[in-house]
């Protein structure tokens, strides 16, 4: 018999019983799956159809007898039944419109649990549900064809505690490397999804960028067992900051800018986690940067709405940055 | 995740939906269930053959395709699917952030009713899993004020600073659609002031306020950020040292240079091409034509003088 059939067929026997299902009896109702064959066999095969059920969240449980009933299995249907979760309006139209805009994206880990679970939360909704009329795009990079499997193994394999074995490549070194990686998550910043895990060859929490790895293997071998744990203290926000110059790479140091125009009046917005200062006319931002380059090349893009005020080394590396790109295009300093 | 997981899945769901939906065609039921035609016909051969043993008439379940019609006789066994597991609800949290700036309250409580729904082992895997995927994105508490505006259909105004412009205008738009790109949250709508459909970013954006009056909708072309660094007339030059970004970014339109470094043409739109060069601090260099090399210059200058 099919095993999904059998696995089904189970299903069917399980929910209707009212009363513990034997060994016994499962090996009489599947003669062919479980009554033929030695016992370890068939035992060893009743187990994984038993794992992967509860893998689908069936509640299905062992329970001892007694002087009422008989040892067997038993399907608690007060556990497997869908309840109405009773959302708002406002509530599905969240759900629903952010799940279908990552689903729609192209590139989201775990597609196929959240099309189940958009599935499931709309089973009770009556009528159609609005079209959803919120978009993401991704794509900050070309070659993006291989980035939607690869999320989804990575999501498989965080999901079940997996080591991952990549082939990856970044600019800084182009040489591909191959490294055994615990997949801790996933961080979508920018338009690009990073993974960050511990690196077994540099021994430490490492971050990848997901459209950089060219090749993806998950550790195949007993695959209900986990590999590795995440530390109970790992933040994933910590490791993937929302702006380049948070990036961690230096050690960190204060910069003061000066912002004019409407761009005072998005400071907030623009430098996330910044210190927003308001002094009369003009707006002050104090920022805790860790790339220096990467904010005062910023800085320069934003020229003249936003200055660097302080430290004096920011303003020195600010002006040699400036000096370049007029050197370059023939300016005279 | 195997086959036989998903398509096991799938099949649960299926019969409770087709009972709740009697008589879905099988095109409707295919896109619902996101497989193509012939997949769900086998599917659905598959689950005739679904029973309780001993397999008498009585024990299997009763569903049959007519007229391209899917129909199944009430199964109280499966009169509604299996619960969330842990990462179906964790996915769903996980995509649910993206609109969290939007909707703080209503997110909360969805996220908070969607545990309560879940067996206790997927709570423990719903816990753990949800901090794994962060999809949050960066915005204002207004871009509820802006999704709202849209499902409503009601006009919007608001100061305005395009890129590059030194002072906001004030803006009177009819909202038609919100989206996040590469990060970044826009709207598109119709600017009623400048008679054409604009596109604004949301963090150049203020004083936003819903209006009482609402609209129909107009025929537009659909939104489209524009991407300067499609091909265009400027030629610029990259040094060895962020080539490979450079290559990442364009792909085989990046022209090989003999010093490693690489050479790219993009738009001439000069607000953008300005910032854009400048953002690279030096790495970059425009090559023609002369009067983009200038207003790069000048405008490294102004900057420069402005540091002393």
């Amino acid at each position: 018999m099919d095993r999904t059939e059998r696995l089904l067929d189970l299903v069917a026997l399980l929910l209707d019983a009212h009363e513990p299902v034997s060994w016994a009896e499962l090996k009489e109702s599947f003669p062919d799956d479980y009554g033929s064959g030695s016992d370890e066999a068939t035992e060893r095969k009743f187990e994984r159809d038993k794992a992967e059920l509860l893998e689908l969240g069936i509640p299905l449980t062992y329970v001892q007898g007694d002087e009422d009933r008989k040892d067997g299995y038993l399907l608690d249907r007060s556990a497997y039944y869908l309840p109405e979760p009773g959302f708002t309006p406002e509530e599905m139209a969240v759900l629903y419109a952010a799940g279908s805009a990552a689903l729609a994206s192209g590139a989201f880990p775990g597609r196929h649990d959240l099309q189940h679970a958009l599935r499931k939360i709309g089973f009770f909704a009556g009528g159609e549900l609005a079209t959803p009329r919120v978009r993401m795009e991704l794509g900050a990079v070309r070659e993006t064809a291989a980035v939607p499997e690869h999320l989804e193994a990575l999501w498989a394999a965080a999901s079940a505690r997996k080591w991952v074995e990549i082939v990856y490549a970044s600019p800084k070194r182009p040489e591909p490397s191959t490294r055994k990686v615990d997949p801790y998550g996933l961080v979508l910043r920018r338009g690009v999804w990073s993974l960050v895990g511990f690196c077994h060859l540099r021994e430490g929490l490492r971050t990848f960028h997901v459209h950089r790895i060219r090749a993806l293997k998950m550790n195949a071998s007993k695959p209900r067992t986990h590999d590795f744990e995440v530390p109970a203290d790992f933040a994933i926000d910590a490791h993937v900051p929302h702006a380049p110059w948070q990036w961690g790479i230096e050690p960190p140091v204060e910069v003061r800018l000066e912002l004019q125009g409407p761009l005072a009046a998005q400071a907030g917005a623009h430098f996330p986690d910044a210190r927003v200062e308001r002094r009369g006319e003009h707006t002050e931002v104090v920022l805790r940067v860790t790339l220096l380059d990467a904010l005062l090349k910023h800085v320069l893009a934003l020229w003249p709405q936003a200055r660097v005020v302080s430290p004096e080394p920011a303003r020195a590396r600010f002006r040699a940055l400036a000096q370049a790109v007029a050197s370059r295009h023939g300016a005279r300093a | 995740m195997s086959d036989v997981h998903e398509r096991l899945r799938r099949l649960l769901f299926v019969v409770p939906y087709v009972a709740r939906h009697r008589g879905v065609t099988v095109d409707a039921l295919a896109k619902q269930l996101g497989v193509s035609r012939e997949e769900l016909l086998r599917d659905l051969e598959l689950l005739t053959m679904v029973g309780r043993p001993p397999f008498q008439p009585d024990d299997f379940i009763d569903l049959h395709v007519e007229n391209d019609r899917v129909w199944v006789d009430l199964d109280q066994r499966f009169s509604k699917p299996p619960r969330l597991t842990g990462p179906e609800a964790a996915a769903l949290a996980s995509a649910a952030e993206l609109l969290r700036p939007a909707a703080q309250s209503a997110l909360a409580s969805a996220l908070a009713k969607l545990e309560k729904v879940l067996p206790a082992q997927a709570k423990r895997l719903y816990r753990e899993l949800g901090s794994a995927v962060n999809a949050r994105s960066l915005a204002s508490e207004e871009l509820g004020t802006l999704t709202r505006a849209v499902e409503e259909r009601r006009e919007l105004e608001f100061d305005y600073a395009g890129r590059g412009s030194t002072a906001a205008e004030r803006r009177h738009v009819e909202p038609v659609e919100v989206f996040n790109h590469r990060g970044q949250w826009y709207l598109y709508g119709w600017d009623l002031g400048r008679g054409s459909e604009r596109l604004f970013r949301l963090d150049r954006m203020t004083a936003i306020r819903r209006m009482d009056r609402t609209f129909s909708p107009r025929s537009m072309p659909p939104a489209r950020v524009p991407d300067p660094a499609e091909r265009g007339e400027v030629r610029v030059r990259f040094t060895a040292a962020s080539a490979p970004y450079l290559r990442e970014r364009f792909g085989g339109e990046a022209r090989e240079l003999a010093d490693g470094g690489v050479e790219v043409k993009v738009s001439g739109e000069e607000r953008w091409l300005v910032q854009w060069i400048l953002s690279f601090g030096g790495e970059a260099e425009v090559l023609e034509p002369a009067w983009a090399r200038e207003a790069v210059s000048r405008a490294a200058m102004r900057a420069l003088d402005g540091t002393r």
